[in-house]
């Protein structure tokens, strides 16, 4: 085990005695890079060979010479004696679809691959603040839109760790790489639909989508913005909690974020499991989909290993003394999908109008006769297949004649299942839950290139996670084991709003409890072959 | 020809006079600034950036909401308004909807008799459709075959305010952005200056038999600059639709943009061309929520407007209608009227008389509002009682306006250092009548052929020679005894 595979806390603890240095910390991560991750993605790639196929291809814009100046700084100031921060000399990524000043911010899509932010959002600024090393920016789905970061115009796209065959998920695909390949501690993701917490689950991370609000969006580019959440990608809860005590928090500049006080969610780890209410439900342990045809409604049950791994953690917790509650119905689940392809893509189209050709990005070099036509080619050039496809869709939907019964209707459906949460988390209801305990995805990271095929768990990989999204609930992916084909499982905790500090603890005991499974010293294949 | 009965309501969009920009830290004006030197992430649009409500356009909204009676609503929503255009950068503009800051209300219009067809004057009740808050966009501008884009007006605060189709005729339309302008600066939400775009107007224009209610298809007539623009286009306008209908044409529901070099009217786009903004809410913005203890802080000292004031100046003071309408022009000159009448207890429209002519004269020429004088009430009041009393005379006393002013010296204190009280020594007035007399035979003769009319020329010798400070009335008296 290298320095770059401990915790970030355990890497706080010997900074802090002086055992070890941030520039060492900074060389072990970058040595891990140079093995595994492979040329980065870019616009204009060749096909790699072989050997590069292999690789894990985590990374946009590595960043080396400033995270060097960045942890001698740091070493400089810890010699001194002073406090550079909890965050103090860990190499962390940054999900691109951030600005940060002046490092190309590009989205993984051409229209901003040559855009140099101006300024940083705020998650990431706090994390500079706490003394965190940014290592680079991780590539993803090209402005988040997809599920395994295929859809990046910056290729080779990230491979999943543990097989490179497989996909990382996404689409911060290149954030849970990162980290599970340990290229880097931490990494800031978003999730929109369940885009933390399921390449968490495929790369066999902690992935955690805070309260909508709880982490600022400023900087974010924006996908779903009333969707959209920052949030850690971690490789244990309690790393999880740390930086989360980063970047929680009110933010002056996001009018949305949630003015309420941030507990130590490190402090609250080690709080009490005795007497918590854990729900179980049916509408979790199976996929609900519609049929294309006649409407109605087909459901598939998920592989029984998925189910298996989640009663086992119900054990575990009932073990603790939390009481299982089981057969809690949240019947709107399965509207999820369809209510999120329809708000997503109405705020997408419209998040998107700003990429003209006209301020900053992508404009066609073609001569152009009008100023329309300098749209138009700007951005047929400038977007993939996801943007335009998303682009369609919610121009349509939120057409005059067609958003009562599209749009309005899925605004509708969002309040029945935050509905179906309220009435689970209700302290004074019928079942009055502390947590839901789930599968995060219905599947493990399925191949690359099967993104776009037919089966329903992948069409539907998003179904577990997204009605967190729609909620503005918190949610927590961690790894539950692995599968049957040697990929990690994910289990999902969901809780009411603001509970992260809850769901951090219940995923820290678990893997306390479960610290000395055989499972968890199985190691991702780049890592076993480095 | 038939008897038409044109029918208009008007769109106006106002800037109003914030610190800085609607949803960023920029300053809002920037007039006369460098292209794009007064723009940040956000109102440049951008990615990753949110906008951030500036409490104070809200603030000000309530104000205007307030005046016209309209509802205030406790709950109102933001929306995205999606259209493509280089000025606006996010490619939307965050505005309202459905759910707008305020409806209703409604401003009762006086049209005076000047602009009366009638000669009489006579009253519009114009109804408020509804008022909401919303960005600007930027600027852009050809140079050859380039075109350029000025972010500077982007995120600038505005408040949209639309009336019912409740006005009659041009000259009441005009006289609604007349009134609506008195009342922006009233209340201090806007300079309203048109040439500088802080008040904008389209105006929706029909027409039906004089005799009718029914609505007919109407055209929208943009980018009129000033209220004479205005006034001009809508007559054009009015006059278009008359004869389109003698000549049995149908009107078609054009958007007209009026060229102001040419002064005509010209065809912009008819309305089947007219985008879908596929409107929908910001997710970006909370709602936007006026508690009871917030909208009473924005309402504390709400002021008496203007038209209710104009009314009480008649009906209290017994002021003319033109006297109340000039002294409630801006809110300064009303107060500084009603502050100087109560120090002065004389006859109200003394009062008034002075400050339309000679204080007016004096504030234009000074460039200064009425509380900015130094020339105040109270020294004005003075003044007129130092003229009623015939300490010193009408001339001296418009003199002395400036000098009060210039050295804020009371006015009691400059007559007396100046020696400018009013002569009045009988024996003193003599000495120099008859001095004028004997210097001056042949106008002597004159009067005493006859042309008596001379007096007048007399005594303004006489108090040439006294400096204005011969009671010239007296001198009047003793002049005509001399002169026998």
């Amino acid at each position: 085990m290298e320095i770059c595979d401990l915790t970030a806390l355990e890497i706080s603890r010997r900074l802090r005695s002086r055992e070890i240095s941030a520039l060492e910390v900074l060389e072990s991560c970058l040595a891990r890079v140079r093995q595994v991750d492979g040329q980065p993605g870019s616009l204009d790639s060749g096909a790699g060979d072989n050997e590069d196929a292999r690789k894990v291809h985590a990374f946009i814009t590595l960043m080396e010479d400033a995270a060097c100046s960045q942890a001698l700084a740091l070493d400089k100031e810890l010699a001194t004696g002073g406090d550079p921060g909890p965050l103090a000399g860990i190499p962390i990524t940054v999900k691109d679809i951030f600005c940060v000043r002046d490092t190309p911010s590009t989205a993984a899509s051409r229209i901003l691959s040559s855009f140099h932010a101006p300024y940083s959002a705020t998650p990431v600024e706090r994390m500079l603040k706490a003394g965190a090393v940014l290592l680079g920016k991780v590539n993803l789905d090209e402005f988040t839109y997809g599920s395994s970061s295929e859809s990046s115009a910056f290729q080779p796209s990230p491979r999943n760790p543990w097989d490179p065959s497989r996909v990382p998920g996404g689409s911060s695909g290149g954030s849970a790489a990162s980290v599970a390949a340990g290229e880097a501690y931490l990494s800031l993701g978003t999730d929109t639909a369940g885009s933390i917490r399921q390449p968490a689950a495929f790369c066999g991370v902690v992935g955690m989508k805070p309260t909508y609000g709880r982490v600022s969006r400023y900087g974010l580019i924006a996908f779903g913005s009333s969707l959209d959440c920052p949030g850690p990608l971690a490789r244990s809860a309690a790393d999880a909690a740390l930086m989360m005590n980063a970047i929680a928090g009110v933010d002056a500049r996001d009018a949305t974020s949630a003015n309420v006080p941030v507990p130590d969610y490190l402090a609250a780890l080690q709080g009490r499991i005795e007497g918590m209410r854990i729900g179980l439900s049916p509408d979790y342990f199976q996929i609900t989909f519609p049929d294309a045809e006649s409407g109605a409604y087909n459901q598939q049950a998920l592989p029984a290993e998925m189910e298996a791994a989640v009663l086992r953690a119900a054990e575990i917790y009932r073990g603790m003394g939390a009481q299982i509650i089981p057969d809690v119905p949240l019947p709107n689940t399965r509207y999820g999908i369809p209510a999120y392809f329809v708000i997503s893509r109405v705020e997408a189209a419209s998040n998107l109008h700003r990429y003209d050709g006209v301020k900053y990005g992508y404009r066609t070099p073609q001569p152009v006769s009008e100023l329309k036509e300098l749209y138009r080619r700007s951005r047929a050039e400038g977007f993939g297949l996801q943007p335009k496809l998303r682009i369609l869709m919610g121009m349509y939907v939120s057409a005059a004649q067609y958003s009562e019964q599209y749009y309005h209707r899925a605004l509708r459906v969002r309040t029945l299942i935050r509905g179906d949460f309220e009435e689970a988390f209700d302290p004074h209801g019928k079942y009055r839950l502390d947590a839901l305990l789930t599968p995060t995805t219905p599947s493990t990271a399925f191949p690359m290139g099967d993104v776009y095929g037919d089966s329903v768990l992948m069409q539907y990989a998003d179904q577990l996670t997204v009605p967190a999204n729609h909620a503005g609930i918190p949610g927590i992916s961690f790894p539950g084991g692995i599968a049957a084909d040697g990929l990690p499982l994910g289990i999902q905790l969901l809780g009411p709003d603001f509970s992260e500090d809850i769901l951090l603890r219940l995923a820290h005991a678990y893997e306390q409890a479960s610290a000395d499974a055989d499972w968890r010293a199985v190691r991702p294949k780049v890592l076993k072959e480095a | 020809m038939g008897n038409y009965e044109a029918v208009i309501g008007l769109e106006t969009h106002i800037q109003l006079n914030t610190l800085t920009k609607i949803f960023c830290a920029c300053r809002a004006d920037s007039w006369e600034d460098a292209p794009n030197s007064n723009i940040c992430p956000v109102c440049s649009g951008l990615p990753g950036v949110l906008p951030v409500l500036n409490q104070s356009v809200v603030e000000k909204a309530v104000l205007l909401a307030q005046a016209v009676r309209a509802e205030i609503h406790a709950i109102s929503f933001f929306d995205r308004k999606n259209y493509f255009y280089p000025d606006l950068p996010k490619g939307y503009q965050i505005s309202q909807f459905d759910k707008p800051l305020a409806t209703g209300g409604y401003i009762e219009l006086p049209i005076p008799r000047t602009a009366d067809p009638a000669g009489k004057g006579y009253a519009r009740h114009v109804r408020i459709h509804k008022l909401h808050i919303e960005e600007d966009a930027g600027k852009t501008r050809r140079q050859g075959e380039r075109r350029l884009v000025d972010f500077n007006r982007c995120g600038v605060p505005l408040v949209e305010m639309v009336t019912e189709p409740d006005l009659r005729s041009a000259e009441e339309a005009a006289q609604y952005v007349i009134r609506l302008r008195q009342l922006l600066r009233w209340l201090g939400i806007s300079e309203a200056d048109m040439e500088k775009g802080n008040l904008r107007c389209d105006a929706n224009v029909s027409i039906r038999p004089a005799d009718s209610l029914v609505l007919n298809e109407k055209t929208e007539i943009k980018n009129v600059n000033s209220i004479d623009s205005l006034r001009e286009a809508v007559r054009k306008e009015i006059d278009r639709q008359t004869r389109q209908v003698e000549a049995g044409k149908v009107i078609q529901a054009w958007t007209l943009e009026w060229d102001e070099d040419a002064g005509v009217l010209r065809k912009m786009r008819s309305k089947e061309s007219e985008a879908d903004y596929r409107y929908f809410r910001e997710p970006d913005l909370l709602s936007l929520e006026i508690s009871p203890q917030w909208k009473e802080r924005i309402l504390k000292g709400f002021p008496e407007l203007p038209l209710d004031r104009r009314q009480r100046l008649m009906a209290q003071y017994r002021l003319p209608e033109y006297d109340a309408d000039i002294l409630t022009l801006e809110r300064g000159l009303a107060d500084y009227f009603e502050a100087t009448a109560a120090a002065y207890g004389g006859d109200p429209k003394k009062v008034s008389n002075w400050l339309m002519n000679d204080v007016a004269r004096l504030l234009s020429e000074l460039d200064l509002q009425p509380a900015e004088l130094r020339l105040t009430p109270v020294f004005l009041a003075q003044l007129l009682k130092l003229v009623d009393s015939g300490t010193i005379n009408i001339t001296t006393g418009k003199a002395l306006l400036q000098t009060v002013h210039d050295s804020g010296k009371a006015p009691q204190v400059l007559v007396q250092e100046g020696g400018l009280a009013q002569v009045k020594d009988d024996a003193a007035i003599r000495e120099v009548c008859l001095r004028v007399i004997a210097q001056h035979p042949d106008e002597v003769d004159a009067y005493r052929g006859g042309k008596h009319t001379l007096i007048g020329w007399f005594v303004g010798q006489v108090m040439r020679e006294t400096g204005g400070k011969a009671d010239a009335k007296q001198a009047g008296t003793v002049l005509s005894e001399l002169l026998q």
